[in-house]
């Protein structure tokens, strides 16, 4: 089955985020920790497009991506007791996230593009005038997860957040100034990368097929 | 590919419908006794920290008022002649403590 996807404006997705409604999500919590569960069917109501969309961007493949959200909420489930509120609700549930996402792949290893990017990525001049600006883009989408973890992390976190760099390094708990330099060096490794796109589209198109 | 190319591809990402299984699937798993969120673990190790220090503090109190109890009342026989001039500086601080106490109530109740 094909999956369901929306392109969406950046407009758009701001509107669908659920920020602005951190006394909702404590209320929430407040309610599971007391053991009514309704509380925690909204909290997964309201935040499964977003975590759904960070497990996305970290495999690129559906059933990974809905079976990796899954573990997020039941950690989520199990660890809301010791969440005191200290960060926002959305920065410790995508924190969460992120370390979820990170065990997985160091666990089961990179979900594509395991081959040497160097290979994939190798130059043919001409091919990519003939492709698709989707198959670019989604080849370009799936090079960041050949980069190195520090900056597949950064670069997905960031763009994820909107390039909200505060917010991205409060996710990623590092500094701001430590997430511009692995976003600069991220971007040139990805740009270098990208340079040629045509064995990479091939392959990408070969895949949807 | 330029920078500007590459910023606009990250950004502009497709994105997922949920399938209505994700909501279903999870509030399952979360109903299973497996998935019992633990409940708020007592505080043993600052408890007991608490009591080892508040010990300590009670037998080196003693210690030294057994030791130096005369000395001690030189120290503060200074204090004596206050407390009878102005007993009010004694009230005041009482009543400061306990004010500050009662205005920590409301936050205690928060948190529980």
């Amino acid at each position: 089955m094909q999956p369901v996807r929306r392109a969406l404006c950046p407009m758009l997705r701001a509107k669908e985020r659920p920020m602005g409604n951190e006394d909702q999500d404590a209320e929430c919590v407040a309610r599971v920790i007391a053991g009514d569960l309704s509380g925690f069917e909204t909290i997964v109501r309201r935040w499964q497009h977003r975590v759904l969309s960070l497990a996305w961007r970290f495999c690129r493949d559906r059933a990974t991506a809905e079976d990796m959200a899954q573990e997020v909420f039941l950690k989520v489930f199990r660890s809301l007791a010791s969440f005191r509120g200290d960060s926002a609700f959305s920065t410790w549930l995508i924190s969460i996230a992120l370390n979820t996402f990170r065990s997985r792949l160091r666990a089961e290893g990179q979900p594509l593009l395991s081959l040497d990017p160097d290979r994939l990525f190798a130059t043919a001049p001409g091919v990519l005038r003939g492709l698709e600006e989707h198959q670019r883009a989604e080849a370009v989408r799936r090079a960041v997860l050949t980069l190195p973890k520090r900056y597949r992390d950064a670069i997905l976190v960031y763009y994820f957040e909107e390039r909200d760099l505060a917010e991205s390094a409060r996710v990623l708990a590092v500094a701001e100034g430590t997430l511009k330099a692995r976003l600069h060096r991220g971007r040139e490794l990805l740009r270098r990368r990208c340079a040629n796109l045509g064995p990479l589209a091939a392959v990408v198109a070969k895949e949807e097929q | 590919m330029t920078p500007d190319e590459l910023d606009r591809v990250l950004s502009s990402e497709d994105e997922l419908e949920p399938s209505s299984d994700l909501v279903t699937n999870v509030m399952a798993a979360a109903r299973s006794p497996d998935a019992e969120p633990p409940a708020l673990r007592f505080p043993w190790l600052r408890f007991a920290a608490g009591v080892a220090a508040s010990g300590i503090m009670a037998w080196a109190g003693t210690v030294l008022l057994l030791r130096s109890g005369p000395a001690l009342a030189t120290v503060t026989a200074p204090l004596v002649p206050l407390a009878a001039v102005a007993p009010e500086f004694g009230y005041a601080t009482t009543a400061a403590l306990l004010s500050l106490g009662l205005a920590s109530v409301p936050r205690l109740l928060t948190r529980n």
